[in-house]
């Protein structure tokens, strides 16, 4: 997003369009005191100047006028550099005034009454002046103050209300408010209401686990910028920030603080957010269940009638069976009973998705080798496949028995579909993507129109156009619920050429101790 | 002439009995058990060459009976383990389990390991250290030799050591665990990454085809297995 740069030279921007807010409220800060240090050197400077030019002419000039000319120095100094060097100058001209230019000159004595009077107006007048200068000044220099605060303020803000909620939106708030701020790394705690933990939801600039939320007394290091964020009294969270620049200047903490009050605003609303939509979640759960019970009712029944049918008619005293058929009743009942086998496996995978109880066992996976065993057990079943395999040596962190499960199951949904279209090849081809691993399971049968590329995942959505045999529906589901577990991604692409491309990413793995 | 004598232990009746009736019918002499004190008492009377234990009878008592078994003989045990217990399997196998079949298994599977593993403990005392010649390949751990298409394969220390350890017990499950404190040390036992490099690197050196490995075989997420079968030395 490119901010618009003021019209007003008070913030710079850099070439990357960014307004730099430590210069410039810290540099509001400096220049006062560049100017008080101006003030002070007019005083000094212009009264020791302004007796060298009135000195010759001290006879030929009433003190009055002089007066006037030591007044200018005065107001001149408040002018820029405010009460102190006003009031410096009141009586450093005062002193001068008196002794060089009242007779007796180059004494402290005043000889006539009527001199006393002008010294003494002289002094009012010129600390009068100050006063006035420096309240006039002051009051700018504060406006110009608030204005780049304020300034700042919105250009941080402006992304709170546009953000969508979650942890990538609160990534890219931390960097804003660092790069603001010349902070190096920082960290947004956020505090879990069912534990009253705090627990790290963005990190910046460091590992995550680097900066703790709890800062260490006796530590020698300096400590590091830690603001609450707390909305009505209650404790949301905190924001850690660190980096090697001097402590905050009342002007950022200021702005700071006011930031944190918003962010702790958005973090309110993204929590309230987030409760309306479990609301909605459950509710919809609900209405999943119920169909899951239709449609599991009838793939449970169906073979078990088959097999209770088998059996006993296997028992049934009143019939004889020739050999062959006896072995036929028996196939039939060890197939019915794979399917069940397998029908049961599905469900009890899905409810623990579901449930959020599966335990995944994350470690380095050879690829070729996961890729190398499904495919030759899909060609021991399908022998009239063709499955060619295109994968480089890869190494991916993914658990072993999930990810066969995965890509047996891809492999299946992709010789099924290229089946039904009479084309005999199905292709797989893993990639490197930056630091994860793509495998794509392609088929060249019919594809998956875009309008229900989502829905193809839900439990027992099938696509009959696709799949004309029923299957349990669950086979997508449960690659998704799987790779959920294990940092992994599903969706579908397009085949050039028509057909459906199944495509997950995995973690890449660093090595040994990664 | 009877093949063996089997134990199986189980809970449940129906496990008890089906198991039972298959190997009775294939001429195996069978004892059943249905808790792991059981199993222990029966064990000491009935001498067994094999025994079969599932895992989920009620508050760890298939876990405690495996400890209890292999801590008074050196039986194989095929223990007996539902799918989604990966921890149980391999904590089994840690505690001297030598392999495992998942529930519902089919007939042929539970022959094929109860042979196998019958067959391995009568091949148990072989004096010299074995040989092995398959997939173009000869390893002679005594004179410290692969050889593959005639020429000499070199391995590391490392990978010497895991060969050895490896093919100590051919046919048989061995975890990472296993592997790891043998090979590496007791520290190392978690170590799952290191040992994942050093077998495929140890595939490239002596397998034909590394992606499709005949001699070492993976057990996704338990161990490995060594596959071959040392050469039979005529004794003299």
């Amino acid at each position: 997003m490119a901010v618009k740069s003021p019209p007003h030279a008070l913030l710079p921007e850099d070439p990357g369009g960014r307004l730099h807010a430590p210069s410039a409220l810290r540099r509001l800060t400096a220049k006062g005191q560049a100017r008080r240090i101006g003030g002070y050197s007019v005083a000094i400077l212009g009264t020791i100047l302004m007796t060298a030019a009135l000195l010759p002419f001290r006879d030929q000039i009433t003190p009055l006028s002089k007066g006037f000319g030591f007044l200018v120095v005065v107001v001149a100094a408040a002018a820029i550099g405010g009460l102190g060097p006003g009031i410096a100058a009141s009586i450093f001209g005062f002193l001068t005034f008196n002794y060089f230019f009242l007779p007796p000159y180059d004494r402290f004595v005043i000889e006539r009454a009527e001199y006393v009077a002008v010294l003494f107006v002289f002094l009012g007048l010129s600390l009068l002046i100050s006063v006035l200068l420096a309240r006039a000044a002051d009051r700018a220099e504060a406006a110009e103050a608030r204005e780049s605060e304020l300034r700042m303020l919105q250009h941080l803000s402006s992304d709170l209300v546009v953000a969508v909620p979650g942890p990538s939106a609160y990534q890219s708030m931390v960097s804003r408010l660092l790069s603001a701020f010349d902070f190096n790394a920082g960290a947004l705690f956020v505090l879990d209401p069912a534990t009253r933990d705090l627990l790290e939801r963005a990190t910046v600039g460091v590992e995550p686990g680097t900066l703790s939320p709890r800062w260490d007394p006796a530590s020698d290091v300096r400590p590091p910028e830690r603001l609450p964020l707390s909305v009505g009294g209650r404790n949301l969270g905190l924001l850690v920030l660190t980096g090697p620049r001097p402590p905050l200047a009342p002007a950022e903490s200021r702005v700071i603080r006011a930031f944190s009050d918003q962010f702790a605003l958005v973090l309110e609303r993204d929590r309230l957010l987030r409760t309306a939509t479990d609301a909605e979640i459950y509710r919809q759960s609900d209405q999943v269940r119920r169909a899951l019970l239709a449609a599991v009712s009838h793939d449970l029944r169906t073979p078990l009638a088959a097999i209770k049918a088998s059996v006993t008619d296997l028992l049934g005293k009143d019939a004889a069976h020739r050999p062959e058929q006896t072995r036929e009743a028996l196939e039939s009942i060890n197939e019915e009973t794979e399917r069940l086998a397998s029908l049961v496996a599905n469900l009890l995978d899905m409810s623990r998705i579901e449930g959020g109880m599966l335990k995944p066992r994350v470690q380095a996976v050879e690829l070729q080798e996961v890729l190398t065993t499904a495919t030759d057990r899909l060609k021991r079943q399908r022998p009239q496949l063709q499955v060619r395999v295109r994968a480089p040596e890869a190494v991916v962190r993914a658990d072993p028995v999930f990810l066969d499960r995965v890509v047996t199951n891809l492999l299946d949904n992709a010789a099924q579909a290229a089946v039904d279209q009479g084309s005999a090849q199905v292709e797989v081809e893993t990639g490197r993507d930056g630091d994860r691993v793509t495998i794509r399971v392609i088929d060249h049968g019919r594809g998956v129109p875009q309008s229900v590329r989502e829905q193809l995942f839900y439990p027992f959505y099938q696509l009959k156009e696709r799949h004309p045999r029923l299957g349990t529906g669950l086979g997508l589901a449960l690659a998704k619920g799987f790779l959920g577990v294990m940092d992994g991604e599903i969706w579908i692409e397009e085949t050039p050429g028509g057909g459906a491309t199944f495509a997950i990413s995995l973690p890449a793995d660093g090595g040994p101790g990664s | 002439m009877k093949r063996g004598r089997v134990l199986v232990v189980d809970d449940e009746e129906q496990i008890r009995r089906a198991v039972g009736r298959a190997l009775t019918a294939r001429d195996y002499v069978v004892e059943t058990a249905s808790n792991g004190e059981e199993a222990v008492t029966v064990a000491a009377g009935f001498d067994p060459d094999l025994v079969v234990l599932d895992l989920n009878m009620p508050v760890r008592d298939g876990m405690w009976a495996c400890r209890q078994l292999r801590a008074r003989s050196q039986v194989p045990i095929l223990v007996l383990s539902v799918r989604e217990d990966e921890a149980d399997k391999v904590e089994a196998l840690d505690l001297g389990a030598d392999d495992y079949l998942t529930k519902p298994f089919g007939t042929d599977e539970l022959m094929a390991r109860v042979r196998a593993l019958l067959r391995r403990a009568s091949a148990a005392d072989t004096s010299s250290p074995p040989r092995f010649e398959a997939e173009g390949v000869e390893i002679d751990l005594d004179a410290h030799r692969v050889v593959r298409d005639g020429e000499e394969v070199r391995l590391t220390r490392t990978e010497w050591s895991l060969l050895e350890e490896l093919s100590r017990h051919p046919g048989k499950l061995l975890t990472h665990r296993w592997l790891l404190e043998r090979v590496w040390g007791a520290g190392y036992a978690d170590d799952v990454d290191v040992l994942r490099v050093f077998v495929s690197q140890l595939r490239r050196k002596i397998e034909r085809d590394p992606r499709r490995p005949r001699i070492i075989a993976t057990d996704p997420g338990i161990g490995y297995r060594w596959l071959v079968r040392p050469v039979e030395v005529p004794v003299a």
